[in-house]
């Protein structure tokens, strides 16, 4: 592994090839991002009921999630602490504990040691069940949205979250709050994870050529960016990365300009009905975010497009593959079919048959793949759109990006990703709140 | 064509049979040879229904519905609906499709009975679908379709269509293709 100022270079606008295909890079993410970042594993709204659970990964970790008794979320590791076997082999459920298969250990759904079988006879009563605890994930929630670290040192989740949290409490925190409706599709790209979260996190640039097919035939608002045919960068939208690594871009009045006919109508019906109480309760800006369309990502991969509303994980399975896992996010308080209809339009346009993210799947792919020859690997990445460009508004949180077609975020993302695998701790990593600092003391 | 709910149920005819596996057969051609509008507009009805939900991985004994999480349908399809993927697939920009991605379907333990309905039968079929793109990329999916099929001019045409995927973690890039 090269050094990490050669890896990233030009404050994230230059990548080394090596790091979408070098095992000893990808080892290295899962020691300095995935085992100390906060990672999403579910919504509180899927799992409401004491021992409701739902299986999920953190990097390649295999972990639990599951609603306790006092209404509390705990996650531990889904791996026996006898001899390692997995004890819990749903996608979910609801449970009173888990029992492994190899020799019948029972966990209860906080992850404790609560029956080991002969006990007696064969253990002569001196196991010690407290200290056999499943490796237990540290977790919290911000807005039902459930977390989970395995790095005790972490900051919380709000602080890791910094200024993209403001941003996100515009649809977070309507009345009501979110929900996420699965369960989730689940399918493989044989891609680096890095490529869709850098998609997903600002690449507005794509969805006028990668998209073109399905935009001609949709016949959402948003078809006029077919072919880059019309764009205007001053008044269309606006690209947001912040220290932490997260970003997005929105398109202005864009929320449900994805959607066709009907569904397009009935969302922007409850969109102009809500957007009175969003501006009473977070002000005009966050009314603005509300109405807006975003691809967005939360660092390192949990990415999503609000308004099209398909929530993604991109789980690492190696440096040249993932699993991605798709719900629906939407809003608690809309009407039932509302709510199914967005779920509908989600598997049209970005489920496992959707008919934009069968355009991405490829890209992805690709992208990686070609980093397979060791010529090609030799060489670097662009991303240097806009670079110079971005600005600081006193309003906003983060460094702001006119327009949406812009790459602001992807390198936002590459610096962060390199302070992580620089090994720095968390507190020298750059914040937003110091950029808060720089902005009021310049 | 005489089926009633006295024979609901029950295995069809010889010669019922060998209409409806002609049909599947000739559907699964028109498919693998692209010929998207012929499948649409010759072997389906109106007002058809085309479904694939996701496979979850449950307990046996454990039913309970998490939160809002019934069923995701990665297709839940009318005619108008499949009428866009076949029109997408027309534009001619459709990058991932080109150059073309060659798909076979295998279409085998076909299983005939008569519906509750007059001149429809239902039909379950098991499949293979193999999808070979570019120099070596290669993906296969298998499973089952529970169809419906109605006469209509003395053609049998495909009225819905359920289709059973087995795979949890869809093991392909997309699936965009039909089943």
């Amino acid at each position: 592994m090269k050094p990490v100022n050669q890896l990233i270079q030009q404050e994230g606008a230059i990548q080394d090839r090596s790091i979408f295909w070098d095992e000893d890079i990808y080892q290295k993410e899962m020691e300095e991002i995935f085992a100390r970042c906060w990672l999403f594993l579910t919504h509180e709204s899927i799992i409401p009921d004491e021992g409701d659970y739902q299986a999920t990964t953190m990097g390649e970790d295999s972990v639990v999630v599951a609603r306790q008794k006092d209404g509390s979320i705990k996650a531990f590791v889904n791996s026996c602490t006898h001899r390692g076997n997995v004890v819990c082999f749903s996608d979910g459920g609801n449970a009173k504990s888990f029992t492994c298969p190899y020799h019948g250990w029972v966990f209860g759904m906080d992850g404790s040691l609560v029956d080991v079988p002969l006990e007696k006879q064969a253990y002569h009563n001196e196991i010690d069940k407290d200290a056999l605890f499943l490796k237990k994930v540290r977790v919290e929630s911000y807005k039902g949205f459930v977390f989970g670290t395995f790095d005790e040192e972490a900051p919380s989740l709000e602080e890791y979250l910094g200024g993209m949290a403001w941003y996100m409490d515009s649809f977070m925190d309507v009345p009501g709050g979110c929900e996420l409706i699965g369960p989730p599709m689940k399918s493989i790209l044989d891609c680096n994870w890095k490529n869709p979260t850098e998609n997903f996190i600002g690449d507005g640039y794509h969805v006028g050529w990668a998209h073109a097919s399905a935009l001609e035939i949709s016949g959402g608002p948003l078809a006029i960016a077919k072919g880059n045919a019309v764009y205007d960068a001053e008044t269309s939208g606006l690209q947001v990365t912040v220290p932490e690594g997260h970003g997005f871009g929105v398109i202005w009045e864009g929320a449900a300009a994805l959607h066709g006919g009907p569904v397009f109508e009935a969302y922007q019906k409850w969109l102009d009905e809500r957007s009175p109480l969003i501006k009473e309760k977070m002000g005009e800006h966050r009314e603005k975010f509300y109405r807006g369309h975003w691809d967005a990502a939360i660092f390192p991969n949990c990415s999503f497009l609000y308004g099209t509303n398909t929530f993604k994980m991109w789980q690492p399975r190696g440096p040249h593959s993932i699993e991605v896992f798709t719900w629906t996010l939407v809003e608690k308080e809309m009407p039932e079919d509302l709510k199914q209809m967005i779920h509908a339009d989600n598997m049209l346009t970005f489920g496992t048959a959707g008919i934009l993210e069968s355009d991405d799947g490829e890209n992805m792919e690709q992208c990686t793949q070609s980093n397979r020859g060791y010529s090609t690997r030799q060489g670097t990445l662009y991303a240097g759109m806009g670079q110079g460009h971005e600005y600081l508004d006193p309003e906003l949180p983060g460094l702001v990006s006119k327009g949406w077609v812009n790459e602001a975020p992807q390198r936002g993302m590459y610096r962060r990703w390199a302070e992580f695998m620089d090994g720095k701790p968390w507190s020298e990593l750059s914040t937003t709140a110091q950029l808060e600092q720089t902005k009021l003391g310049g | 064509m005489s089926n009633n709910n006295q024979q609901a149920g029950q295995s069809v005819d010889q010669s019922t049979h060998f209409e409806v596996e002609r049909f599947l057969v000739k559907e699964a051609r028109a498919l693998d040879e692209e010929r998207f509008n012929d499948w649409l507009h010759q072997m389906l009805t109106k007002d058809i229904t085309y479904q694939l939900p996701t496979q979850e991985v449950r307990y046996r004994k454990d039913t309970k519905v998490l939160g809002n999480s019934q069923t995701t349908y990665l297709y839940n399809d009318n005619f108008a609906l499949l009428s866009m993927r076949v029109a997408r697939l027309d534009t001619g920009i459709v990058w991932a499709e080109d150059p073309r991605v060659r798909n076979r379907r295998i279409i085998s333990n076909i299983d005939v009975e008569w519906s509750e309905t007059a001149g429809e039968v239902d039909v379950r079929s098991a499949f293979i679908l193999f999808r070979s793109r570019m120099q070596r990329d290669q993906a296969t999916h298998y499973g089952m379709r529970m169809d419906r099929l109605r006469k209509e001019d003395g053609q049998w045409k495909l009225a819905s269509r359920v289709i059973t995927l087995d795979q949890r973690v869809v093991l392909d890039k997309n699936i965009h293709c039909f089943f």
